[in-house]
């Protein structure tokens, strides 16, 4: 009978574990020049029960963690790891249904040269970098919406968009990834709809120095008053 | 033929008679002459023309949405564009010169550009010229066209009505618009050449007998949801986005009476305003007349076993194109319309049992670099994003809310329409517009389906330019009108298009409930 008693606790418990919904999970990605970017991330809770809910941020390195805005009683712990960190969110037993969270971290090289092994050669020409974005939901809860916003530096455009995952469904009206100006400066939105446990998202964006060469200007310039002297027999009367 | 002096009137008269002997009907690449002083000067400034559009869009402040690689796409393609309209160059020149230009300014790298030229639409061309090419060597389209001619050819007018009307029966069979082209090439060449348009001398009945098929075999496949695959994803866009289900007689009723009314309007018009035929110009230009067609229809005799073999080889695709929704069930794999060519060519040079070697095939490499180019072009814009932000910027930068049901309706179906200008592949255009028009209505406050299914009868009309659709690739390559004509006849088809779509959105489309008051306000 205790062991049955038991039984039917942890199984409240985990359902009750389980039932911790996220609603929205928004990130903004303010880019420096140097590469690095400061990392705002915004949580929208919904049926949050108390338990510990570790969160995947998308990234390796956490400097500077720091809560922004929870409710009393909820803890947030950064762990670190090599590729994607967590932060263990530890919500207390008096939790309310619905949890606002807000904290922000420094990442490096989020926008940067990719390195090459000895003797590789680059993909990309001198003076791009590259923007890798990736995210798995590793944690139970579906994230019914998640959006990654970036505001790159002054005076950098985005070339390409590299990748852009998942490919977006016949019912989706917008791309995955759009480009669009955010506080005066170009920058990019990923957007997915109900990341389940084990769902893939990301992006590559290919960043360039703004600006264009001057060489077309001339070699057009070039090549038209070369066409108009060599071609001005089209237009002679003789020829016609 | 009066004015002309004998001598050349005679030489003219006898290139006509070798060309309905076909023996010399090449897909020439051959440069088109220019046709007068204006399109002398067009040569002449199209070149600095189109470098400055590219520049001009290079150098412009990057909108924030658009992505450098999309910006320069869309200056390369306004430079390919201004080029192939005015024709400096040759238009396959254009399309080598494109693809080069799109690798230089990084909008696409070389496996993109190079790999067009192994995509579906080239190697049906490159099948169906085969094909065609076996339909010219046993004269089984001297026989149909001079049958035509017979029938329905006393008057150029009435040639030209046989072949809407030849286009209307095809297209609810053959859904490849492509393959309809292919197959009515030769019939259109050696009518033609009767009524005095080769590719040497080109004259108004040609213009008009060569637009308004191509007019025809793309917006006829309007009339049904199996016209085409992209109305076959609009309809399915319809039901999941939109939640209305569309039934294959919804579609025929308001799309047939539309399509059907602006063919009928074109041959008038054609005729009539843009390319006017002359009285003199409405009767065969061979010496002889109709009595030498009559001659030479009987010349041919009864059918010869070659002939006979190339019908049977024909019915065997046409059977394998009119029937490839069934193909999974019968065969476990669909046979696409490339294949299904890929067959026949297989049985036409096949040694000893086939009927052409391959050095009697007419396959226009030309052509095919031209299509290469122009598609790589296309998929430039639409892998960079640049015509999806075109489409968002337009859509985005007007206000509809708020405005009568009649004037949002106007703005959609005219986007809609003269978008194809945009982007070479009706699927991309259909993934990319549909969604939006069917977001825009519910966001307005109005039915999905009202804007949507009238948009969705746009989607086959790619008529504006030769680099529009397959069809369009096709007929370009005899010659016998410039990217000008092409531009002008497609335009005035589309505009005829839109007014219709518009007035039935007013009136019948209404009565039977697709549409809300033309001058509703949504609640």
């Amino acid at each position: 009978m205790n062991r049955l008693f038991m039984a039917v606790v942890l199984m409240c418990a985990c359902a009750g574990a389980n039932a911790t919904a996220i609603k929205t999970y928004e990130a903004r990605l303010e880019v420096a020049a140097d590469g690095s970017a400061l990392v705002t991330v915004n949580l929208k809770l919904t049926g949050s029960q108390p338990g510990m809910v570790p969160l995947p941020v998308g990234f390796g390195t956490l400097d500077d963690f720091q809560l922004q805005d929870a409710p009393r009683g909820v803890q947030l712990n950064p762990v670190p790891s090599k590729d994607q960190s967590i932060v263990e969110i530890d919500l207390p037993q008096a939790v309310a249904a619905d949890v606002k969270l807000s904290f922000t971290f420094r990442a490096p090289d989020v926008l940067a040269q990719p390195k090459n092994t000895a003797g590789e050669k680059s993909g990309l020409p001198a003076g791009s970098r590259l923007l890798r974005h990736g995210f798995v939901n590793t944690q139970a809860a579906t994230i019914a919406a998640y959006r990654v916003e970036v505001r790159l530096p002054e005076e950098v455009r985005v070339q390409m968009i590299r990748e852009q995952l998942p490919k977006p469904k016949r019912t989706e009206v917008l791309p995955r990834v759009r480009l669009d100006r955010i506080d005066g400066n170009q920058g990019a939105l990923l957007q997915v709809a109900n990341l389940k446990q084990g769902d893939k998202t990301s992006m590559v964006l290919e960043v360039v120095e703004d600006g264009r060469s001057y060489v077309w200007l001339l070699v057009g310039l070039l090549l038209s008053a070369a066409y108009l002297v060599g071609f001005r027999d089209l237009v002679t009367p003789a020829a016609r | 033929m009066s004015s002309i002096p004998a001598a050349e009137s005679h030489s003219q008269n006898q290139k006509l008679l070798e060309l309905l002997g076909m023996d010399r009907m090449t897909l020439s690449s051959k440069t088109r002459a220019a046709q007068s002083p204006t399109e002398s000067w067009m040569r002449y400034l199209g070149f600095p023309g189109g470098i400055l559009l590219f520049l001009l869009i290079l150098y412009l402040p990057p909108g924030a949405g658009l992505s450098a690689s999309a910006q320069a796409g869309a200056a390369c393609f306004a430079l390919a564009l201004v080029w192939w309209v005015t024709e400096p160059f040759p238009t396959y020149v254009t399309s080598l010169v494109l693809m080069f230009v799109l690798l230089v300014t990084r909008t696409s790298d070389s496996k993109a550009i190079m790999y067009v030229l192994g995509m579906e639409v080239i190697w049906l061309n490159l099948l169906a010229f085969i094909l065609s090419s076996m339909l010219v060597k046993v004269r089984l389209a001297k026989r149909m066209a001079l049958w035509l001619i017979l029938k329905f050819g006393r008057k150029a007018s009435w040639a030209l009505l046989a072949f809407v009307i030849l286009q209307m029966v095809l297209a609810p069979l053959i859904p490849a618009t492509a393959a309809r082209a292919v197959m009515t090439l030769p019939l259109m060449i050696v009518v033609a050449a009767i009524y005095g348009a080769t590719e040497e001398t080109n004259n108004n009945f040609g213009r008009n007998l060569f637009l308004l098929n191509l007019c025809g075999i793309s917006v006829l496949s309007s009339m049904t949801m199996t016209g085409s695959s992209a109305n076959l994803i609009a309809v399915g866009l319809i039901e999941t986005m939109g939640g209305k289900r569309v039934y294959y007689l919804d579609w025929v009723t308001v799309g047939a009476p539309i399509a059907i009314v602006t063919m009928l309007m074109m041959w008038a018009l054609g005729q009539k305003l843009l390319f006017r035929i002359s009285k003199k110009d409405q009767l065969p230009q061979l010496e002889g007349g109709l009595g030498l067609v009559k001659q030479q229809y009987a010349e041919l005799g009864p059918l010869r076993r070659e002939e006979k073999k190339s019908i049977a080889i024909f019915a065997l695709v046409l059977f394998l194109w009119m029937t490839d929704v069934f193909h999974l069930r019968w065969f476990g794999v669909e046979i696409s319309a490339p294949f299904a060519a890929l067959l026949g060519a297989v049985i036409v040079l096949f040694p000893r049992y086939g009927i052409l070697q391959w050095a009697e095939a007419d396959i226009p490499w030309h052509l095919l670099i031209f299509s290469a180019g122009a598609y790589a072009g296309g998929l430039a814009l639409d892998d960079t994003g640049a015509a999806e932000w075109g489409v968002r910027m337009l859509f985005g930068g007007m206000d509809l809310k708020g405005v009568p049901f009649g004037i949002s309706y106007t703005v959609v179906i005219a986007v809609m329409m003269y978008s194809h200008l945009l982007t070479t592949s009706k699927t991309v255009r259909t993934l990319i517009m549909l969604p939006i028009i069917i977001t825009l209505a519910k966001a307005l406050g109005w039915e999905p389906i009202s804007f949507a299914l009238p948009a969705a009868l746009c989607i086959d009309w790619v008529v504006g330019l030769p680099i529009s659709g397959k069809p369009n690739v096709i007929l370009f390559s005899t010659n016998q009108y410039s990217v000008a004509d092409n531009f002008k006849y497609g335009m005035l088809t589309c505009t005829i298009g839109v007014v219709l779509l518009v007035a039935s959105g007013a009136t019948w489309f209404h009565w039977i409930g697709l549409t809300p008051a033309f001058w509703a306000i949504a609640p």
